[in-house]
């Protein structure tokens, strides 16, 4: 029993990790019907960024942990508005289909580079601002950083979601994403939403970047296996849907961690890999998803 | 005969003169890992052959001509490996090659050396297979040589330490999914097996794996007394600090590579008590190490060296090269080779003095009596009691 829970609180943490990157990319999903293929190079920057205000790698620490995180979401928020300015925006105008396919994942590139020439291509520690000593409940051990990253994931795609449902900007997002052509015609600025959908999203990614650092090591190369597993739980789950995002995490951080255990941890990444495969198969819009009806 | 025509045929003569005098360098290529995981060895290593390479021209360079060391990124991968030593044998025309710190990238590339019949010195790779690759009888020579110390050397230790000294016999094993990993781990298997010991728990990880928890709970399941591991810095790193996470406190031991800066840093107090065997430690306990390593430390402005193993290894390797050249009076690979296995010289290096290092059938210097066991104490390596 206890080896049954410690697997869960492992599979967990790293399952809320996949869900809030995946939660990013339903975020611009929904606005916009396109992906931020750089999700995984948001969450690195965040992290790199994060590290270099409260670590030692560029002189620092400038800021406490906690000080730090407002100043890695405007960051956060930033970065994302110049992907879509630059990859996005083009593509949409012109209704070009694939378009930003290609410049999502040609930025989330130049970032890496831009990384690796800042920071250098060695994984650094990230300082834990929390106690790394584990508690225990009911014979698992869990690390207080484990808890801070599941409450902070949730707490943020709550306070998201939140905002779309409440505020008066919230209802845009919420009508851009029913119906683009329709929330122009009432007046509201679809184009700006967009990049506002781009802004939340890297910032997302921005903050989960620092909150997983502490448990993982940080470097230019973190995110790109990252940002792939999330994509994977984004399709699992439905592009659609923000309970789909933490099932799928869910179902792919746990499915790891009992495979590695209980098959082999040769095969840790398969049975995830299946489900994908299967989802896309039997239900393509994904288990939360709503089905996609394409009009011609 | 005009004035100008003479100075021509003046000057003429007077730059030959100077191309005599300045003759042609002679190109040594030096590949390894300088960016990424693999890095702390690869750059030491880089820093130690330069190192040599400078006191070697500064009293006048071998055979009159200068060392020119031709530096190449292979980034611990097998690809890229391939590409760069191609492209230093074929473009830059070395006349020997140096480096390789990762067994997978050697065991890729290193046949190029071979078939171009250029001597290569593997300094830091590890697997017990390299020296073997090209080995008679199979083939008429071999111009693969190594300065470091192999796994099964290695495993023997590790074993030794585990098993005789401190009576443990319920094993963990956990290695990288890359050919250095399970290599040693097969190593590692035949070591324990020696003593009657079959592993407890044979576990596996992929580089760049953040969660360690399956392969450590099940080594902790099946009750192990300690775990042995294989693999580079920072996933070393993840293992100990995802036994501090579990809160299960056993011993850590396994190879050299625990010496590495970037699992020292990573793990900080959850790596401490790690033990390794070592060719060399940072402690100059004679003249030649004591001047060694403040000639790093001058140089590269560091107080800890990255690697110390590899630093060293790197350091003897070029100047066990550079005397081979010198004894071979050319630099045709073919009569190098033939001087490596026939050194005359006896030299005293950082790692160990070698005294006819390698002969025809054994291209190993490194015997299991070179080796000691170091640990990790206050973010330094010492020698283990």
């Amino acid at each position: 029993m206890d080896i049954f829970l410690q697997l869960a609180v492992s599979g967990i943490a790293l399952g809320m990790i996949y869900a809030v990157i995946a939660f990013g990319y339903q975020l611009t999903f929904a606005t916009s019907g396109t992906l931020n293929f750089g999700q995984g190079e948001a969450l690195m920057l965040g992290a790199l960024v994060g590290l270099s205000l409260a670590g030692n790698v560029l002189g620092g620490p400038y800021l406490n942990y906690w000080l730090m995180i407002p100043i890695v979401m405007v960051f956060g928020a930033l970065q994302g508005m110049l992907v879509e300015w630059i990859g996005v925006r083009p593509a949409i105008k012109i209704k070009s289909e694939f378009g930003w396919i290609m410049s999502t994942i040609a930025l989330a590139i130049i970032f890496k580079n831009a990384a690796e020439n800042i920071w250098g291509k060695d994984d650094l520690r990230f300082p834990s601002p929390l106690s790394e000593t584990p508690f225990q409940i009911f014979g698992a051990n869990v690390q207080p950083m484990q808890v801070l990253v599941v409450g902070g994931a949730l707490l943020m795609m709550l306070a998201v979601e939140i905002f779309n449902r409440k505020s008066i900007y919230g209802k845009a997002v919420v009508a851009t994403s029913n119906d683009r052509d329709a929330a122009g015609l009432v007046g509201i600025n679809t184009g700006m939403v967009i990049t506002f959908s781009y802004a939340l999203s890297s910032m997302t990614a921005a903050v989960a970047g620092v909150l997983v650092a502490p448990l993982t090591l940080t470097g230019a190369t973190m995110g790109s296996a990252l940002g792939l597993k999330a994509f994977a739980v984004a399709i699992i789950g439905g592009l659609t849907s923000g309970m789909g995002a933490i099932i799928g995490g869910l179902i792919l951080g746990v499915a790891e961690t009992f495979t590695g255990f209980y098959i082999s941890t040769g095969y840790k990444e398969v049975p995830g890999l299946l489900l994908l495969l299967l989802v896309l198969a039997v239900k393509p819009a994904g288990l939360f998803g709503k089905t996609a009806i394409k009009k011609v | 005969m005009n004035v100008k025509i003479k100075s021509i045929i003046a000057t003429l003569a007077l730059g030959a003169a100077f191309s005599a005098l300045a003759a042609d360098p002679i190109k040594i290529g030096l590949s390894g890992p300088f960016t990424g995981g693999s890095s702390p060895m690869g750059v030491s290593m880089r820093d130690g052959v330069k190192l040599a390479a400078t006191e070697i021209n500064a009293k006048g360079g071998i055979l009159g001509r200068q060392i020119q060391l031709i530096e190449r990124d292979d980034e611990a991968k097998n690809e890229r490996g391939i590409q760069v030593t191609q492209e230093l044998i074929n473009k830059e025309k070395v006349a020997a090659g140096i480096g390789f710190i990762n067994s997978g990238v050697s065991l890729a590339a290193q046949r190029f050396y071979q078939e171009a019949k250029i001597p290569v010195m593997n300094n830091v790779a590890t697997a017990t297979v390299i020296t073997k690759q090209f080995m008679p009888p199979e083939f008429p020579d071999s111009y693969v040589f190594r300065t470091s110390a192999y796994d099964s050397i290695q495993c023997a230790l590790i074993v030794e330490e585990v098993v005789t000294k401190r009576k443990l016999t319920k094993v963990a094993i956990l290695a990288d999914s890359t050919n250095y990993g399970q290599l040693g781990r097969e190593d590692l298997e035949k070591a324990l097996a020696k003593k009657g010991i079959t592993a407890v728990a044979v576990e596996k990880y992929n580089i760049k794996d953040v969660d360690m928890t399956a392969q450590l709970l099940k080594s902790k399941q099946a009750g192990a007394q300690v775990v042995i591991t294989y693999g580079i810095g920072p996933e070393l790193a993840q293992i100990a600090n995802g036994m501090e996470k579990l809160g299960w406190k056993v011993p850590i031991l396994g190879s050299w590579t625990l010496s590495m800066a970037n699992f020292i840093d990573n793990a900080g107090k959850n790596g401490e008590g790690a033990i390794m065997p070592q060719t060399f430690i940072q402690e100059g306990n004679t003249p030649k190490r004591k001047a060694f390593i403040e000639a790093y430390q001058k140089t590269y402005k560091v107080d800890r060296i990255p690697s110390p193993v590899s630093a060293a290894q790197g350091y003897d390797s070029m100047f066990l090269l550079a005397a081979a050249i010198k004894q071979a009076g050319t630099t045709d690979g073919v009569k190098v080779r033939e001087a490596l296995e026939n050194l005359k010289e006896k030299m005293e290096g950082v790692v160990k003095t070698y005294d006819h290092p390698f002969t025809h059938d054994d291209h190993e210097v490194i015997k299991i009596g070179d080796v000691v066991m170091g640990m990790v104490q206050n973010g330094h390596v010492v020698h283990a009691k």
